[in-house]
């Protein structure tokens, strides 16, 4: 058998997994699973000629299994997606070897767990990317969704709580996913790409529409679309440090990815587009807008509201992927590529800023805004790398999430949607806000005296860090090289694809050259840095050293502001926040516990009897009737 | 040449009264005795399987030709459950040594001769017969092993039981007074014809209710929860696993050779999807472990009759994988409840201490729930694609209460997981951590060893279910197999002796005839 | 154009804006001082601050953070001002457009707020929360005002924005084109300037001038310039987008110095309004104003 660059690929991932399983007790299994994630990420980059439009790589594995045939294969989206998710793993597993996994394994934690699962997760991952028709999907949607079970719930604890909220959503999404894949197979006979595409064409609109909803709403489970969003952010904070960056990074993309094949690929964007809801003026695609553009915005301001580290961000992560959802349903070339490049965008930053504050929570033990301050004298390094990550996240320029966010911008201009653009900002100032909060509690104010002699993260997390910032920072100077990949993806979709150049993209209607943009930038700050430092030399004072309206100020004495840190916009939006989403969710489930009383009792009842002739005579009288 | 699979039948029965006596002569012999006979039995039925082309196969017995006369009917499907029977009775067999071990092991002899002949029965009376057997061994065997509780469940279960046969008793009645015949193949070439009508449907239901006592049916279930929590772990296993499933096989011929009213599928999916509503639902309240399985059991009963309902071949292969799959991990399920019964909260922290028991819960729940690429994913595939094929309405409905079902699954088996999980409780614990007994423990490995490599040749399986499925709904094959026995029985019936003794002819004969049509059809 | 010619405009137009800047800071305070019934200041005064300021022996660092926090705040608008068209110069307006320019402009914001956070000063993190938070207010009705325009407009690019605008003389204005947009633009406007009513997050007396509070010599002093680019950046803007640009250097002064009088001339007569009270009007008035203004021009 000859093996393709993709089984070559599923292989090399397989053994990673192995040997994180057999050798995972050893100490320098991080260091073997890290060098093992390189070499997959090599045997992708041998793959490279997919991001540049060439034909599809097919596994040579197939199955029939009662009639129907498995298959996989790579092309430019899947590998779009695999490169995001192996250089996660890359970095978030040199991240965890060494150091962090010392002191993990000290504090009673699983180490082997954890590299498995994680082995396990890039594993699944890839063989969901690789699937080859709707069934091969689902079979990977599941092992994805029960793989990231096991890396949220190793940690015990609340983590284990969050996992469980977590499953339970992910198999309603599953199951949704399943009742779809079984109306297609109905409708088309098959569940192969092709027949779908043609069967899909003549499908009468109502069967569309719940198919539509069926998958919107089972793959956005994972997405963490709205309503369905509250598992998440507990979920993924609670992982341990790397794990939790990885999955914040490119776990719930794996459901953008597959709306992407499903609804982009197979039904068209254009025929979802015809589908109205009645007496309204809004279709399908408007209506997938709206909850993408909900999902940015709810989610942002409750991450404002956080007062832990990994919560904020996790919240964060939610938000951001209402953007790509958002790009993506816009479906012209700027719209989608922007959605597609905020993919990349975002797994970048949302890593580097996990992994820096899970860097400051193995320095401090504490991930509690309330608990930290002034940290950036003793973690400089972890400080710049935060805010590249803050600066990317909220899509300010110099930083990648600035050009993907003006991509979707762009779109909802020139397609006229003034609405879903003002609320795409609104998730953008809302993320202004919450991150500055987020690096301010953390590394500015006053430093603690418990804080005092702490150092700076150790190198062997430090590095990974300093790479995720560095590449945040190259893929906002050169859009050009990821936007090369991303119009691949975009043909590959069968969407328009962009213009570009390197440093951004050329258009009738408004350019962007970030090479430019932040060339000028970069000048302005020498010019103001030339002006600052031509006047006399400045005194450095210690902390304490500061205006207190007339009191002295003592180590002991708390002067930060760091609680309830936004309360001017609290006393007006604070009522704002209802809860409404938990009330749904705890409804939903009491009205279950009740069903499930109201069963048990029927099952518990002393006469049975009763229920066989009762059954009988009804049913009689159902006959003869 | 091949002995004759009525073996399988008889010497279990015979062995079951002669087992008291044996062992009261010696009880060393006498122990060995009841494995021996299943082993022999199992070997039979393997052999039949092995060699496939001489199925399916009819035979009389007993000097009595058909109609009147008891007649077998074994094809792939039967031959499966046959031989499922008779394995599963030897592993779950009753090997404790106390004062009650010679009736324990006679009463589970007699369980498997009775479940043997369900499963291959091809007349309704020696249906009904073994029915009833299967019924008493049970009662006998729930209180010769189970805690005392077990005796208020058992009396339960035979008051509805009870009023079961009777009900089911009377369908037959009514079947005969239309048709003149209880031989199902009979009954098979005149339902068209005489009983395409309200009759019919009420016999029908009259049966269907009367056999859905032992088929976990709703609403005639609800000795399961009390009956399988106190009845011993392996014979609840044997319970859950197996009669259940045979009890369904009964219905499954009946909907197939002799109702084809639209109305009859109707009223098995309503009640089926009834049935998953209720066991899945009271499951998620249930804080015992047995209970739950048991409520769990009765949720997939009904999933597998709601595939029962499915009028073509792929419905009827999703009611072989479905049945299959949850044969094997129901019997895994119940045996890790040796130990682990009572509280769920006791399982806190156990993954520590049993990490194979943990490790198997945790792979027969992900099989149940349907991961693929365990086979539980392929039978419930199979399921819904299937009903999501049909027109009808009340089929979608299934669907979705199957989706949500599966959903409400999830949640409580793996709370249950998350406890194992859990790191134990600080505080000293009063009671001793359960334990989970050694035999027990490896019973469940191998259900999880056969489950595994179900997965690894999910292809071959898949492919011999497909074939067996076909093979059990094609009613004329099985009026065609039985028939040439009926004719020669019409023409020997004043000499009935001559005809009968040499089934075994007869059989090869028929098949002779009937492999090419299958083949044709 | 030659490069010689591309540096010699990036250059000179974030010059001409610190000037111009400077004298815009001087109208202010002469406005603020007829309303206040005084003389108001010499005609250099602004320059002298600005080097009195970066003269000054006491300087006082909290760290290296503080520092750059500053220079961010310049260097921003430095950079800013070559995406923003004056006449006879576009500088790199066309690879930007107005989208990036909003963007960049927070970069100065962002800078402060760093700097203002190494300060360890709690009044000073007060500030800047109001800051921030007053900017959610007057950004939504600013977005609202730009998505209005460059979609009337077609494009996003400044330049052409502009030059459609000039075309059709005064009739094609945006200010006469959409005047509901027009109007919400102003507001925005002067909350975005921070001036009375909208100067919560200084407030003096409660927070000793927030995100001031740490701040003296050449970090004032940097305010201070900040202070100059940004009244012009705002005012140039608005120009920009509703009131055609300038076609001469004389009626793009003319007109950038009118319309920030309006806003400085409104400050000196009102308190100040609190944060959430900045909030609810940002969001009621303007917001709805530029949403009708939105409708007619979709």
């Amino acid at each position: 058998m000859i093996v393709s660059l993709l089984d070559e690929l599923l292989i090399f991932s397989a053994t990673t997994l192995l040997v994180a399983f057999v050798l995972g007790r050893g100490l320098a299994v991080g260091w073997m699973a890290t060098l093992l994630y390189a070499g997959q990420l090599l045997v992708l980059f041998k793959m490279a000629p997919l991001g540049y439009g060439a034909q599809p790589i097919a596994s040579e594995l197939g199955f029939e299994v009662m009639g129907q045939s498995l298959s996989w294969q790579f092309d430019a989206m899947s590998w779009f997606f695999a490169l995001i998710t192996l250089v996660a793993a890359l970095l978030t597993s040199w991240y965890a070897s060494g150091e962090w996994e010392r002191k993990f394994r000290s504090q009673g934690g699983n180490v082997w767990l954890f590299h498995v699962a994680m082995a396990l997760n890039v594993l699944t991952m890839l063989i969901l990317l690789a699937s080859g028709d709707l069934l091969s999907l689902f079979i990977g949607w599941e092992l994805v969704t029960w793989a990231g079970f096991l890396l949220m719930t190793m940690a015990g604890g609340p983590a284990t709580r969050a996992a469980m909220r977590y499953i339970t959503y992910a198999v309603i999404g599953g199951m949704a996913v399943f009742g779809g894949i079984a109306l297609v197979y109905a409708s088309a006979g098959s569940l192969q790409y092709d027949a779908i595409l043609t069967a899909a064409t003549r499908m009468p609109v109502g069967y569309l529409w719940v198919l539509v909803l069926l998958f919107a709403g089972g793959f956005g489970i994972k997405l963490g679309l709205l309503p369905f969003h509250l598992w998440q952010a507990p979920a993924y904070a609670e992982t341990p440090g790397p794990g939790s960056a990885f999955l914040g990074a490119i776990s719930s993309r794996m459901g953008l990815f597959a709306i992407l094949l499903v609804l982009v690929k197979l039904f068209g964007i254009v025929n979802i587009e015809n589908l109205k809801i009645p007496f309204t003026l809004i279709d399908a695609r408007d209506l997938l807008a709206w909850i993408a553009v909900f999902t940015i915005i709810l989610p942002t301001y409750t991450a404002m509201k956080q007062n832990d580290a990994r919560y904020l961000l996790a919240w964060h992560g939610i938000g951001q992927g209402g953007y790509m959802l958002l790009g993506l349903v816009v479906a012209n070339a700027l719209g989608s590529a922007g959605g597609l490049l905020h993919i990349l965008n975002y797994a970048l930053c949302q890593a580097a800023l996990l992994l820096t504050v899970f860097a400051v929570q193995h320095r401090t033990g504490t991930a509690d805004l309330n608990k930290m301050g002034g940290l950036v004298t003793r973690m400089p390094l972890s400080f710049l790398v935060l805010l590249c990550g803050i600066i990317g996240l909220a899509g300010l320029p110099p930083m990648n999430g600035f050009v993907s966010k003006w991509l979707v911008y762009r779109s909802l201009l020139d397609q006229g949607m003034p609405l879903l653009f003002l609320g795409a900002i609104i998730g953008t100032l809302g993320t202004i806000l919450s991150v500055y909060k987020l690096i301010h509690n953390m590394f500015l104010g006053q430093l603690r005296v418990e804080h005092e002699h702490i150092q700076e993260a150790p190198w062997s997390m430090m590095l990974p860090m300093l790479i995720l910032a560095a590449l945040i920072f190259l893929t906002g100077l050169l859009p050009g090289i990821p936007l090369t990949w991303v119009a691949s993806v975009q043909q590959s979709l069968g969407l328009p694809a962009i213009d570009f150049t390197l440093g951004g993209i050329t258009a009738k209607s408004g350019s962007l050259d970030m090479i430019w943009v932040i060339g000028v930038l970069f000048a302005g700050f020498g010019i103001g840095a030339l002006i600052f430092y031509s006047a006399g030399r400045s005194k450095r004072v210690h902390q304490l050293d500061n205006y207190a309206g007339g009191h002295f100020l003592t180590a002991d004495v708390r002067y930060q502001y760091s609680d309830n840190f936004y309360s001017g916009l609290m006393h007006l939006i604070g009522g704002w926040y209802r809860g409404s989403f938990l009330w749904l969710e705890k409804s939903i489930s009491s009205l279950i516990e009740f069903l499930s009383l109201v069963m048990k009792g029927v099952y518990r009842r002393a006469n049975p009897e009763f229920y066989l002739m009762s059954a009988v005579l009804f049913l009689l009288a159902w006959v003869v009737i | 040449m091949i002995d004759s699979p009525v073996l399988s039948i008889v010497l279990p029965l015979l062995g079951a009264f002669l087992l008291p006596v044996l062992m009261r002569v010696s009880l060393g012999l006498g122990l060995w005795v009841g494995p021996a006979i299943l082993i022999y039995g199992g070997w039979i039925l393997a052999q039949l399987a092995i060699d496939g082309s001489a199925l399916p196969m009819s035979l009389g017995i007993g000097g009595f030709a058909p109609p009147l006369g008891i007649n077998l009917y074994i094809d792939q499907t039967a031959l499966l459950f046959a031989f499922a029977t008779q394995l599963l009775g030897l592993i779950f067999w009753p090997f404790q040594l106390d004062s009650d071990t010679p009736r324990r092991q006679s009463l589970m002899l007699l369980l498997v001769a009775a479940s043997t002949g369900l499963a291959l029965s091809g007349d309704l009376f020696n249906l009904y017969v073994f029915y009833e057997l299967v019924a008493v061994a049970s009662f006998g065997l729930i209180t010769a092993s189970g805690r005392p509780a077990a005796h208020a469940a058992t009396f339960r279960y035979l008051v509805l039981s009870g009023i079961g046969s009777v009900f089911t008793l009377l369908g037959i009645a009514l079947l005969y007074s239309q048709t003149g015949t209880l031989n199902l193949a009979h009954l098979a070439e005149l339902a068209p014809e005489q009983l395409n009508n309200k009759l019919g449907l009420t016999a029908f239901l009259l049966m269907l209710i009367g056999i859905g006592v032992k088929a976990e049916l709703f609403p005639v279930n609800t000795w399961v929860p009390e009956v399988y929590a106190t009845a011993s772990h392996r014979l609840s296993a044997f319970l859950a696993g197996l009669v259940s499933k045979l009890a369904m096989l009964v219905i499954l011929r009946l909907l197939i050779l002799v109702f084809h009213q639209p109305e009859a599928l109707q009223i098995v999916l309503l009640l089926g999807i009834l049935g998953v509503i209720s066991g899945e639902l009271a499951a998620w309240r249930a804080r015992d472990m047995r209970r739950m399985l048991a409520f769990s059991s009765i949720g997939q009963l009904g999933m597998i009759f709601i595939a029962l309902s499915l009028p073509d071949d792929r419905g009827l292969l999703a009611v072989l994988a479905l049945s299959l799959h949850h044969m094997i991990v129901k019997s895994g399920l119940f045996m890790l409840t040796d130990g682990w019964g009572g509280s769920l909260r006791k399982l806190k922290g156990l993954g520590k201490r049993a990490p194979f028991g943990s490790a198997l819960f945790v792979l027969f729940a992900l099989s149940l729930v349907g991961m693929p690429p365990l086979p539980g994913f392929w039978a419930k595939f199979t399921l819904i694609s299937e009903l999501a094929s049909q027109s009808s309405s009340l089929y979608l409905i299934g669907l979705v209460v199957f989706l949500l079902a599966t959903v409400v699954e999830t949640s409580y088996l793996f709370r249950i997981a998350g406890w194992l999980y859990q790191q134990p409780d600080d505080s000293p614990v009063s009671e001793p951590p359960p334990r989970l007994g050694g035999l027990s423990l490896s019973t469940a490995g191998l259900f999880g060893a056969a489950l595994i490599a179900a997965t690894l040749w999910i292809g071959p399986v898949g492919e011999r279910l497909q074939a067996m499925a076909v093979q059990t709904r094609q009613v004329s094959l099985y009026i065609d197999t039985v028939k040439p026995q009926l004719k020669q029985a019409a023409q020997a019936s004043p000499d009935a002796s001559a005809a009968a003794f040499d089934n075994r002819r007869l059989a090869a004969s028929s098949c002779e005839t009937c492999t090419p049509m299958g083949d044709e059809q | 154009m030659l490069p010689i010619e591309l540096l010699l405009e990036l250059t000179l137009m974030p010059l001409v804006a610190f000037i111009v800047g400077m004298m815009m800071v001087l109208m202010m305070r002469r406005i603020a001082a007829r309303i206040q019934r005084r003389v108001g200041p010499p005609f250099f005064q602004p320059l002298y601050d600005i080097v009195k300021l970066h003269s000054k022996r006491t300087q006082v660092s909290h760290g290296l953070i503080h520092d750059i926090g500053i220079v961010m705040a310049m260097g921003g608008y430095i950079a800013a001002e070559t995406l923003l068209p004056v006449p006879g110069m576009d500088g790199i307006a066309d690879k930007g457009g107005i989208i990036t320019l909003l963007y960049l402009m927070m970069i100065p914001s962002l800078g402060l707020a760093l700097g203002v956070g190494q300060c360890a000063n709690p009044n000073g993190s007060i500030g800047i929360a109001r800051a921030l938070t007053a900017m959610l207010a007057y950004d939504i009705p600013l977005v609202i005002v730009i998505f209005g325009v460059a979609y009337a407009a077609g494009t996003t690019n400044l330049v052409d924005i502009i030059a459609t605008q000039q075309a059709g003389g005064f009739a094609s204005w945006g200010a006469v084109q959409n005047p509901l947009l027009a109007l919400a633009g102003l507001i925005a406007m002067h909350a975005s300037l921070g001036k009375q009513p909208f100067e919560i997050y200084i407030a003096p007396a409660e927070i000793a001038t927030g995100p001031m509070v740490e701040m003296g010599g050449k970090y004032l002093g940097g305010l201070f310039v900040m202070q100059c680019f940004q009244l012009y950046t705002t005012s140039v803007l608005y120009v920009s987008l509703f009131l055609g640009g300038g076609t001469t250097w004389f009626d793009f002064l003319l007109k950038s110095f009118l319309v920030l009088a309006i806003p400085v001339s409104i400050a000196y007569l009102f308190p100040r309004y609190r944060t959430e009270d900045l909030l609810r009007l940002m969001w009621k008035w303007p917001v709805m104003l530029g949403l009708i203004g939105l409708a007619f021009v979709m």
